[in-house]
């Protein structure tokens, strides 16, 4: 709206925007007058021009790193202006260990912020997993997509625990919430509750990285604290502001692993006959050994069947290239959010509300979660501060098995290539029987099937729709307190914070599938509670300040179960319940209780604003330790110095160094301390007995909780006025006294036992390096690079011990293990490699020119990877702006069971390859086919060069050697990718709408490079509670989404 | 900040006291699993695989002793070192310690017998010792004499309950005692027969089994958690697998005798009808129509395991009389070969009625001449399913004399240690492999008594 007259006396002014410093132009300054939306921005040259109403107007430049600047109209036509660089900028307030904010400029330990915008870049729904790549330091090992809310597994700085138990603890607006799992390593995976966070909600994730910063946090401390900051309505703002947030993805599975396509199912060439002459494929062998798939008329398995109509009929036996791939379907994700935020001067809130609905890409799988935030603040009284921040969550979830041969997960490890995956869609015939393609063969002299019972494998159709397994979860964890400030500078506020859920998890084995019918249901109770007390007081002293904090915290848990099992079967078909079962069921309640006191001070005494020291202590007493020594101290100290305060070199806007030392720990298990029985199978024949055993851990009460000492220095330099950054942290971390479940040997009468020893290292440097290398009036370009290299040395284990072993795979005959060994780095691959002979390398060759291999002692070296890290790059063009997060990793390895067995059961193509004469590897050796074998035989030490038949040669070097299936995990990701479009107020003044964004999203949409072979993804290694990777099986298929997301403000 | 509560870390979910006898118990529910392995049956070539072959073609693998020693014997140790376990309430404490002696000794005599020298007397110790020396099997034969002599001479009227295996019935411990001590002396024919002699004759006249009645038996229950181990891998509603062959070589030993006990062993042929048997380590052509199947009554869900019989007893009796160590020569030797088959027959059949035609089989007849082997024969027909015991009679005196080498691969005459013994104990493991096998930890190691 504009008027004629206000119209006639308008001015037009121009000038020129320089820094004062260097007295350079300031291209892309803004330019507002101030109170309107009116505004310009200059240009390559610095300059600008902008019509104001009236002389009495005013304007206002802004400018990244430098200080604004206002200038009133007054009778100039040319204003000038000279901007200074405004180091102030760099007192960002961050958000440290208790809640307690701290200046950025006088922390004297590292933390890396990520703001809320960054990770819901792409509506990624797990918090952990969208930190992936953007914080030094912090490696997060993800799992696929097709899992829907997979576990997202956070290490900071390298493995700290023997154990591998060495998660951050999270905290929500200082609360501490549970981020437990209760996947397995194999089966279906929940994934860790720190999902329940609504991504929306969140502010700012906080990375608090070593001791140094989380040492207030004590005996919870040593692994880290991701310190979250919930969103939080504004004060003084009169009107309210409604967001909605609307987001639509299709998900498709990408990266499969490529299979052959030229034998099919059987063991064997030679086709198989029934006594009437007719050729059938081979039901009860789950490989693809067999004949060529070129059309021959056969008997398939449905032919079998007397309810199929093609029932006796033969069919041709031809290739199915996408079977695998025809089995997953497309996904959706849809996201939908409102939140609702405003306040007054005494009052402030926000409600969020956010709808997930999801379907899997693996059929018959779905997730829906919904969640409600509320966060409230309001005056009392003067002085006095009530505060209350509430998250409820609920997900309801249909999920799929991982792991090896879970669910459908046999698919890629045991198949028969011939199978069509449509044609066993339809898996239950109209009289109620199921379609299965495993069974025993027929008798070959009726051709007729007297048990359709499944042999290894049910239909995967089957898996899907009947062997469901479904998990619920009730969560709500928040916090209400109340700060009084006494007089100027401090305050005191205690609080009451809270996290429970009820986790309920049933899954259903469904009858006519190979397994006897089968229920469980199982329902987790967890209930932490924090009573906090915290004393702030905040004072300057002339050139001095002081920042004094004191407090104390109770934390009390409770966690119970009840979960029961069918045995020996159930009594009616389709009726899943604890009633059904025909044996007596099996039953386990438990219950945990734990409590922890503690009390804490901290003060930070500032000098000129430039030097700084902090110091801070704290007391644990924890009931889980022996009760006369179950008292700790964690000490820390820190200081810094903004050395660019001293030296004054313009081109250095600020520099910072620092040096840390802290102690922090962590707690053991309860019931750790003293010894128990177990109870045995009740044996009721003749007579019942009840039995009793002696557990095979060990339990031990001298245990003491585990220490870190932690040593940290870093530069803080920031260049031209904060166009260019460079954070730079070396660190050594020194992990003591780990509790461990030390193997021994089973001849001690005990498996393990828990002990205090070990000590592992990590050193590393981290890096990150943020610059804005163009800016200008239409297009800038942000970009924020991180790096970090982590050293990781096991010192010592425990006297006379010199390995210790995480991990123990078992699979025909072939152990493998994840072990330590003192000297060593954590978690060495240990597997059966070829025998080689000295001289030369070459590998060793029985009489049957089958390679030779060693006994499972031979150490692959480490699967922890040399580097981790991560780039964004946003890219703003007028209204458009453009994200994209790019992950990677250096170094690390794995072990694919997935790709051993698809090459010893005949479905990789590695299984048709041509040989140098030219011929398939299959053809019969008489007329050169096999695969080429070259060695020295191990009986009279001649070089051989042999042809052997690859199901015999691929029976050991793809079953026993483990050499071959070893990957390199280093890879390139593109994890995030957003092109979003603002519109503008003029486009958008017909709405009732303030703002409005849509964007293009995609996440995972692309693997930029990986050393390991196409269908294996090394970033998504993580398989549910296992602490670290190393024995990829059965892993689900990566899936790429790519969607449509909306925002929209009132 | 006062202490926390009392119990507050005191574990709810576990009970915190136990009896002698509920350890003992549990300690017999893991006496069926020293028979009921494929792997016995194979090192024996009772069994034949007849899909996935693998473990019949005696791959060079490890194998774990771990579970023995942390269940069984452990339980068995916390009964012999803490007194306050054991209860009187459950039967006199002298026959509470005198089973969980015997049973220690039955334990490492399996254990002893598959891999040779082993953890004995610094074994079970926790913390005390995590790296346990290995004993010689000399050394822990004589421990095993001297546990069974102690147990029957502590034994005192009254009944113990809470026993799986007896019903708490003494006199049978005290008659297995004796059996076992006489068993385990025959054992060392071929390296010590002076000491062999010895025990043996002391076992005897310390009283040994006297009937069927007296067999060390599991009796399996029809409930999903007392189950025979076959009935799980078997059973067309459970695992379903028809992976077990009657093999060639056990055929071979009792189809041309008309021996009655063949249609329990294995089921005929669906193909035939007939009883046919599958050569071990055959990888071709193993359709399980065409071969005899393990038979149903062997694993039905409340099959028992057999583990020490009368009939045992008396085949070891018939090769000590061919011996001379006891009295009574040949014809003492024909009198128990005789006794053992008919109760034998009565075991597995239920009645001897067929043993009196079986027995003048041209062959099964006792002929002097060939004692030794037919004693032999006749007991690891008799040990069916009960594979190492079998196994291990096989390595002492070499019958049956036709059991094959699958592949060209030799029955091996050991098990290799467990693997991560290698990491958890490297010092004790390496001096036991050394001392024994000059560095080999393989297969064809000969243990001391087998020579």
């Amino acid at each position: 709206c504009c008027c004629g007259t206000a119209f006639a006396q308008q001015l037009t002014i121009s000038g020129k925007v320089t820094g004062a410093e260097d007295n350079f132009a300031l291209p892309g300054v803004s330019v507002i007058v101030k109170g309107t939306t009116t505004g310009v921005t200059t240009g390559a040259d610095g300059m600008y021009q902008i019509n104001v109403p009236n002389a009495e107007a005013t304007l206002l430049f802004r400018f990244l790193g430098y200080a604004p600047k206002e200038v009133q109209v007054g009778n100039q036509n040319v204003i000038n202006v000279q901007l200074n660089a405004d180091n102030k900028q760099l007192q960002e307030v961050v958000v440290t260990a208790l809640g307690i904010e701290r200046s950025e400029r006088s922390l004297g330990y590292a933390t890396q912020q990520v703001e809320g915008e960054n990770l819901t870049l792409t509506k990624e729904q797990n918090v952990i997993g969208s930190l992936a790549g953007k914080v030094a330091g912090v490696q997060i090992t993800g799992s696929s997509g097709a899992s829907m809310g997979g576990t997202q597994k956070i290490k900071i700085r390298g493995v700290n625990s023997l154990n591998g138990e060495d998660e951050p603890l999270i905290v929500v607006d200082g609360t501490p919430i549970s981020n437990a799992n209760f996947a397995e390593s194999a089966g279906v995976d929940y994934g860790n509750l720190a999902q329940d966070i609504n991504p929306e909600d969140v502010e700012s994730i906080n990375v608090l990285k070593g001791p140094a910063a989380s040492a207030l946090y004590g005996i919870r401390g040593q692994y880290g604290v991701i310190m979250i900051t919930t969103k939080k309505g504004s004060r003084g703002q009169k009107n309210i502001t409604v967001q909605l947030n609307s987001a639509v993805s299709v998900e498709r599975v990408g990266n499969l692993m490529p299979y052959q396509n030229m034998y099919g199912g059987g063991s064997s060439q030679t086709w198989r006959t029934l006594a009437n002459g007719e050729k059938y494929v081979d039901m009860q062998v789950d490989e693809s050994w067999g004949p060529k798939m070129d059309g021959t008329m056969v008997r398939q398995i449905f032919s079998f069947y007397p309810q199929d109509p093609e029932y006796g009929k033969l069919t041709p036996f031809v290739p199915h290239p996408d079977n695998i791939k025809d089995y997953y379907e497309t996904g959706y994700n849809i996201n939908n959010g409102v939140t609702i935020s405003g306040g007054n001067e005494g009052t402030n809130f926000r409600l969020s509300l956010n709808d997930t609905r999801i379907e899997g890409v693996e059929p018959n799988t779905w997730l829906d979660r919904n969640n409600l935030g509320l966060s409230l603040g309001t005056d009392i009284a003067k002085n006095l501060t009530a505060t209350a921040n509430l998250t409820y969550a609920y997900t309801n979830a249909q999920r799929p098995g991982q792991g090896s041969e879970d669910g459908s997960r046999y698919l890629g490890q045991w198949f028969q290539r011939s199978l069509d995956l449509k044609r066993l869609e339809n898996y239950q015939y109209p009289d109620g029987t199921y379609l299965h393609w495993n069974l025993r063969r027929s008798y070959a002299s009726s051709g007729t099937l007297s048990n359709f019972t499944p042999l290894y494998w049910n239909n995967p159709y089957f898996e899907a729709y009947e062997n469901t397994s479904n998990d619920r979860r009730d969560r709500l964890f928040g916090n209400v307190g109340l700060s009084y400030t006494v007089l100027e500078g401090l305050k005191v506020s205690g609080f009451i914070r809270s996290d429970m859920y009820t986790q309920s998890i049933e899954s259903r084995t469904a009858f006519g599938g190979k397994d006897l019918p089968r229920y469980y249901v199982g329902k987790f109770q967890n209930r932490e509670f924090n009573y906090e007390f915290l004393g702030q007081y905040n004072k300057t002293f002339g050139d001095f300040s002081l920042n004094a904090n004191v407090g104390a915290n109770l934390f009390d848990r409770r966690y119970t179960y009840l979960s029961q099992n069918t045995e020996g079967g159930l009594t009616a078909e389709g009726f899943y319940n604890i009633d059904a079962s025909i044996d007596r069921p099996t039953t386990n309640s438990y219950l945990l209780r734990k409590e922890l006191r503690s009390m804490y001070a901290m003060a930070s005494v500032g000098y000129k604003d430039t030097y700084f020291i902090d110091a801070s202590i704290r007391n644990d007493r924890s009931s889980a330790l022996p009760k006369n020594n179950n008292s700790y101290w964690y000490p820390s100290v820190s200081a810094s110095m903004v050395f660019s305060e001293l030296i004054g070199w313009t081109p250095l806007s600020f520099g910072k160094v620092r040096v840390s030392y802290a102690q922090a720990g962590s707690d053991l298990d309860v019931y750790s301390t003293s010894a128990t029985y177990q109870v045995g199978t009740v044996y009721s024949g003749p007579q019942t007995v009840n039995t009793l055993y002696v557990p095979d851990v060990l339990n031990n009460p001298d245990i003491k909780p585990s220490f870190a000492h932690s040593y940290e220095a870093g530069l803080d330099l920031r260049f031209l006025n904060g166009r260019l950054g460079l954070d730079l942290t070396y660190y050594k971390q020194r992990n003591k006294n780990q509790i461990i479940e030390l193997d021994v040997s089973g001849t001690s009468g005990y498996s393990s036992a828990i002990i205090n020893a070990g000590l592992i290292e990590n050193k590393g440097i981290e890096a990150v390096l943020s610059a804005t290398p163009v800016q200008t009036e239409n297009f800038s370009w942000n970009s924020v690079f991180n790096l970090s290299r982590n050293r990781n040395k096991i010192v010592e284990l425990y006297p006379g011990v010199d390995v210790l072993t995480h991990g123990t795979a078992y699979y025909s005959s072939t152990y493998s293990y994840l072990n330590s060994y003192s000297g060593k780095a954590y978690g060495s691959l240990i597997g059966q490699a070829y025998q080689r002979d000295e001289a030369t390398g070459k590998i060793l060759l029985d009489s049957n020119n089958l390679p030779l291999y060693t006994s499972a002692t031979h150490d692959f070296g480490t699967v922890l990877p040399d580097m981790t890290g991560g780039m964004q790059n946003t890219f703003n063009y007028k209204n458009f702006s453009l994200s994209a997060m790019i992950d990677y990793q250096v170094g690390g390895q794995f072990f694919s069971r997935s790709k051993m067995l698809a090459v010893r059961t005949g479905l990789d193509p590695l299984t048709v390859e041509m040989n140098d004469n030219g011929k398939n590897v299959r053809d019969p050796l008489s007329e050169g086919g096999g695969v080429k074998v070259e060695g020295i035989s191990a009986e009279t030490g001649a070089e051989v060069t042999a042809y052997v038949d690859p199901q015999r040669y691929y029976g050991v070097a793809a079953r026993r050697i483990y050499e071959d299936w070893l990957y390199d995990a280093s890879y390139v990701k593109l994890r995030e990718a957003r092109l979003g479009y603002t519109f503008s107020k003029s486009e958008m003044s017909w709405l009732p709408v303030k703002s409005a964004n849509l964007a293009i999203i995609a996440r995972n949409p692309l693997m930029i490079w990986q050393d390991a072979p196409k269908g294996l993804d090394p970033s998504e290694l993580s398989t549910g509670s296992q602490a670290i990777g190393w024995y990829e099986s059965g892993q689900l298929p990566t899936v790429r989404s790519y969607g449509i997301n909306l925002n929209v403000t009132f | 900040c006062d202490d926390f509560d009392e119990d507050i870390n005191v574990n709810p979910n576990r009970p915190s006291d136990a009896t002698a006898m509920q350890l003992i118990g549990n300690s017999q529910l893991s006496l069926p699993g020293l028979s009921s392995s494929p792997n016995g049956e194979f090192l024996a070539q009772y069994l034949s695989e007849t899909q996935y072959v693998n473990a019949s073609l005696y791959p060079v693998t490890s194998t774990s002793f771990y579970s023995l020693y942390q269940g069984p014997l452990m339980n068995l140790e916390y009964v012999l070192t803490r007194p306050e376990l054991v209860k009187e309430k459950d039967g006199p404490a002298a026959n509470q310690l005198a089973v969980a002696k015997i049973m220690k000794a039955y334990y490492f005599w399996h254990i002893t017998d598959r891999w040779g020298d082993v953890p004995f007397a610094e074994a079970l110790q926790g913390t005390e010792n995590l790296t346990p020396k290995y004993d010689t099997q000399e050394a822990i034969y004589n421990a095993m004499f001297a546990l069974l002599k102690e147990a029957n001479s502590q034994i005192v009227a009254g009944s113990i309950s809470g026993d799986i295996m007896y019903n708490g019935d003494m006199e049978k411990w005290r008659k297995l005692a004796n059996t076992l001590r006489m068993l385990m002396a025959l054992r060392l024919s071929e390296v010590n027969a002076a000491k062999a002699q010895e025990e043996f004759n002391q076992a005897l006249s310390a009283g040994i089994m006297a009937s069927n009645a007296d067999n060390f038996i599991f009796k399996h229950q029809a409930n999903a958690d007392n189950q025979n181990y076959w009935y799980g891998q078997i059973d067309p509603n459970g695992l379903g697998r028809e992976w077990w062959a009657l093999s060639q070589t056990l055929v071979e030993n009792m189809k041309p005798y008309n021996d009655p006990r063949l249609p329990v062993y294995g089921n005929p042929t669906r193909a035939t009808g007939e009883y046919v048997g599958l050569p071990s380590g055959e990888t071709k052509d193993m359709d399980t129509e065409k071969y005899s199947l393990l038979g149903n009554a062997i694993w039905k869900q409340d099959a028992p395991v057999y583990l020490v019989t009368y009939a045992e007893a008396l085949f070891a009796k018939a090769e000590a009389a061919k011996r001379g160590w006891i009295s009574g020569g040949e014809t003492e030797a024909e009198a128990n070969y005789t006794m053992a088959i008919r109760q034998s027959m009565a075991q597995w059949v239920g009645n001897a009625a067929a043993a009196d035609a079986f027995l003048m089989e041209p062959g099964i007849a006792y002929t002097p001449a060939n004692g030794l082997e037919q004693i032999a024969t006749q007991r690891w027909v008799h040990l069916f399913m009960h594979g190492y015991e079998a196994w291990a009679e096989w390595r002492r005196t070499g019958y049956p004399d036709n059991l094959i080498a699958p592949n060209g691969v030799n029955v091996p005459t050991r098990q290799i240690y467990v693997e991560t013994e290698k990491f958890n104990n490297t010092e004790n493991y390496n001096e036991a492999v050394q001392r024994q096998f000059g560095g080999d930890d393989g297969l064809y190691g000969k243990l001391w008594w087998d020579k």
